[in-house]
């Protein structure tokens, strides 16, 4: 042992005990301070509830400026923390993935897509809302998504917003052309190889070909107009390599090879598409409800010559659209529960909802707003975006879902951009779907 | 007699020295044992359940199922052979790049210790924000890449890095390459500076030339240093995941998505827990064997060269 170093030890303490003391007092007072802000202040002035929601920044602003401060007005005890998350929904999902295998969630409403509610049901992160709606209140939304926010027949969100799968076209063209609005997919291919021909256009349709989650949504849609399915809920049966889902993809198929469809489709999402669309290049677009308030302003080249309809099909065969959109539900580890419902029946609610699309843009859940007087006269189009709606297909409701959809992706980029035959392409897609199900 | 008294009082002594020793490692072994010991022997108990949204995240046990489903997984051998590329290529550019600058870092110049310094930085950084910089220099809008390529006039528009998948790969490479090539240089420098400038000397007295040096002292005195540099690398870049999750997520299309992201997917975003730890086996067994069979040659070379 090193009697020198211990001595030199002792022979510091002194000074540093002096130091310690005075820290030591410092720590105690702090411990009292906040001991005494704690459980002596509450008491004097009430502290409001704070619910937590996450959501990408830019979605934030709005709600903010206006769903928020009007509920807290309403609701003096209540204030909702609104959290800036990401702006990529996937980045988000695993924002609150990854809070809830914690098991502690901050969170205390949910704002979920709706391809994550199946997900976050199954592993049991959220409450049941089944008993807090009767029949009635939930036939004001739109059927389809409310039976986007259920989960093996229990119901885990209220819609909030939705969205929806559309097929835009050029009014202008068309109707100088002397052509109806298509109604199937053959009706698609001609009036763009006549509209092409005629110089009017460089492209017939435009539809998302990368791969990623829009493509599914944008196959989703075709493969319902040819009579397909994908995975059906309920028996988990797989209908990928089935002959209706061949076709659909020969349909893509052909597009390209007619010249309809530029071939970097198979790299776009919807931004490249909408961009191409927007500046007067293309007859038909595939996308969302966003592109209208975009296409239709006033610096646009196609300002006021668009319109929309259902997605075309097969002769005999329905459209589809397919539906995305968010809504609200309530975490299970929430310690508030009563006033989370408070708020989701506030925001899901007919007034919160004007105010909410008139500021934002967005598309209700609520079928009485598609027809609201306020609405159309700002919105034109939204009469007919409820008939496109009542069209809609869910993507398959399944606790899998996210992996599903990863397989889809994978095969049908590879049978689009011609790596696999479209028919080896959907054989291993739905081997390995059926795998995945527990189906083989 | 009093020989064998001593005796037994050395033994008695080395005996406490060892008790002693034991109690000193004590805390580290427990350490270990919690850090690496107990995640590991979890990762192996787990892979023989299905845990996933199937059987609401409770574990059921399914005995191999987990490994017969990486056999049909297309997704999996994916991943696999992006993460093989990735490190193959990146390995290889770095050991050379490292061991050209490690030469040059030998000599004598002016400057010498400001240029050392300066080379080892990037390994320095932090990666994930030196992912957040490489995306924004390969960005297709604003990078600095496609600016100069432009300016150079090499290219009329600019090339979207990120957005195709061979290009992504590439481009990760790159910043893989210009991460912790000075990781390899550094390592390589240190043994070129304990090898004795006599040799050198001697040799070309002989009449040997500068190239012949490099070949017949140089390299193989190096030989054992840049086998333990590779197999530091190969670990590390077969295991990448931060550089790339920042640049490009995996995207497009998978086309960049290594191993590990594709793991991370199947914990954190399918919820697969138990197939997730049936892949952080079999990678985590790859691994092993690759380093086990690399210090097997290590071994070997070091007994030839004796």
């Amino acid at each position: 042992m090193n009697y020198r170093l211990l001595k030199n030890l002792f022979s510091v303490v002194p000074t540093r005990f002096k130091q310690l003391q005075l820290s030591a007092i410092v720590i105690l007072l702090a411990i009292l301070l906040s001991v005494f802000t704690k459980w002596i202040s509450p008491a004097q002035t009430a502290k409001p509830v704070v619910l937590n929601l996450l959501m990408t920044a830019p979605d934030a602003q709005p709600w903010k400026e206006g769903l928020v401060k009007r509920f807290e007005e309403k609701n003096p005890g209540i204030r909702i923390n609104i959290i800036e998350g990401p702006n990529a929904t996937n980045l988000l999902e695993d924002l609150y993935t990854s809070a809830f295998i914690l098991g502690d969630s901050p969170y205390d409403l949910v704002n979920m897509d709706v391809i994550w509610t199946p997900k976050f049901a199954a592993a049991g992160w959220l409450m049941d809302l089944t008993d807090r709606m009767t029949a009635k209140e939930l036939a004001a939304f739109s059927s389809w998504d409310v039976e986007g926010g259920r989960y093996e027949g229990r119901l885990y969100r209220i819609p909030m917003r939705s969205d929806v799968g559309i097929l835009y076209y050029r009014k202008d063209l068309l109707e100088e052309g002397g052509f109806a609005p298509p109604k199937t997919f053959a009706d698609l291919i001609a009036i763009s190889q006549s509209l092409k021909q005629q110089n009017k256009v460089n492209w017939g349709y435009l539809w998302q070909g990368r791969q990623y989650e829009g493509l599914v949504a944008m196959f989703v849609e075709v493969l319902h107009g040819f009579g397909g399915f994908w995975i059906d809920p309920k028996t988990l049966e797989v209908g990928l390599d089935r002959p209706e889902t061949l076709e659909a993809i020969a349909f893509l198929k052909q597009t390209m090879q007619a010249g309809i469809s530029p071939p970097g489709v198979t790299t776009y999402q919807e931004e490249e598409t909408r961009r191409i669309f927007q500046s007067g290049q293309a007859a038909f677009l595939r996308s969302w409800p966003y592109v209208w308030p975009l296409a239709n302003a006033p610096d646009s080249p196609i300002q006021g010559k668009i319109a929309i309809e259902p997605m075309v099909s097969a002769s005999g065969e329905n459209g589809g659209a397919c539906l995305g959109g968010w809504g609200l539900g309530i975490s299970k580890s929430t310690r508030y529960p009563q006033e989370a419902w408070k708020a989701i029946q506030y925001f899901t609610s007919e007034e919160a909802q004007r105010q909410f699309v008139l500021k934002a843009g967005f598309v209700p859940s609520r079928r009485s707003l598609f027809t609201d007087p306020q609405i159309v006269a700002k919105y034109p189009h939204y009469p007919q975006l409820l008939k496109v709606l009542e069209k809609a297909v869910l993507r398959p409701p399944i606790a899998q879902y996210a992996q599903a959809s990863d397989i889809l992706q994978r095969y049908l980029s590879a049978a689009l951009t011609n790596r696999l035959s479209g028919e080896k392409a959907m054989k291993q897609a739905a081997q390995e779907t059926r795998r995945l199900l527990g189906k083989s | 007699m009093a020989n064998t008294v001593m005796m037994s009082k050395l033994h008695a002594i080395r005996r406490q020295e060892q008790i002693t020793a034991g109690i000193f490692l004590l805390p580290a072994a427990i350490l270990l044992l919690f850090v690496f010991g107990y995640p590991i022997v979890r990762a192996f108990w787990l892979s023989f359940f299905a845990k996933n949204l199937a059987t609401k995240l409770q574990p059921v046990f399914c005995g191999l199922d987990n490994y017969a489903r990486m056999v049909g997984d297309g997704h999996f051998w994916q991943s696999f052979w992006i993460a093989t590329t990735f490190t193959t290529a990146s390995v290889i550019l770095e050991l050379l790049l490292g061991l050209g600058i490690a030469l040059v870092l030998n000599q004598k110049f002016w400057g010498q210790g400001g240029v050392r310094t300066i080379a080892i930085l990037p390994w320095a950084l932090p990666t994930a924000l030196m992912g957040l910089a490489w995306a924004w220099i390969f960005n297709d809008q604003f990078g600095v890449v496609n600016d100069i390529l432009l300016r150079l006039g090499i290219i009329k528009t600019g090339i979207n890095w990120l957005g195709e998948p061979t290009l992504a790969l590439l481009a990760t490479i790159f910043a893989d390459v210009w991460k912790t090539t000075p990781f390899i240089s550094i390592l390589l420098l240190a043994s070129l500076q304990s090898i004795s400038p006599d040799l050198y000397e001697a040799h070309a007295m002989d009449g040997a030339k500068p190239w012949q040096s490099f070949y017949q002292i140089t390299l193989p005195l190096l030989a054992p240093q840049i086998l333990i540099a590779t197999l530091f690398r190969f670990a590390q870049a077969f295991g990448i995941f931060d550089l790339i999750a920042v640049m490009t997520g995996g995207g497009p299309g998978g086309a960049t998505e290594v191993i590990s992201l594709y793991i991370y997917s199947t914990v954190m975003r399918y919820l697969d827990f138990g197939y997730g730890a049936a892949l952080m086996v079999v990678t985590f067994l790859l691994l092993v064997l690759a380093v086990a069979s690399a210090s097997f040659l290590l071994n070997k070379s070091r007994i030839a060269a004796k």
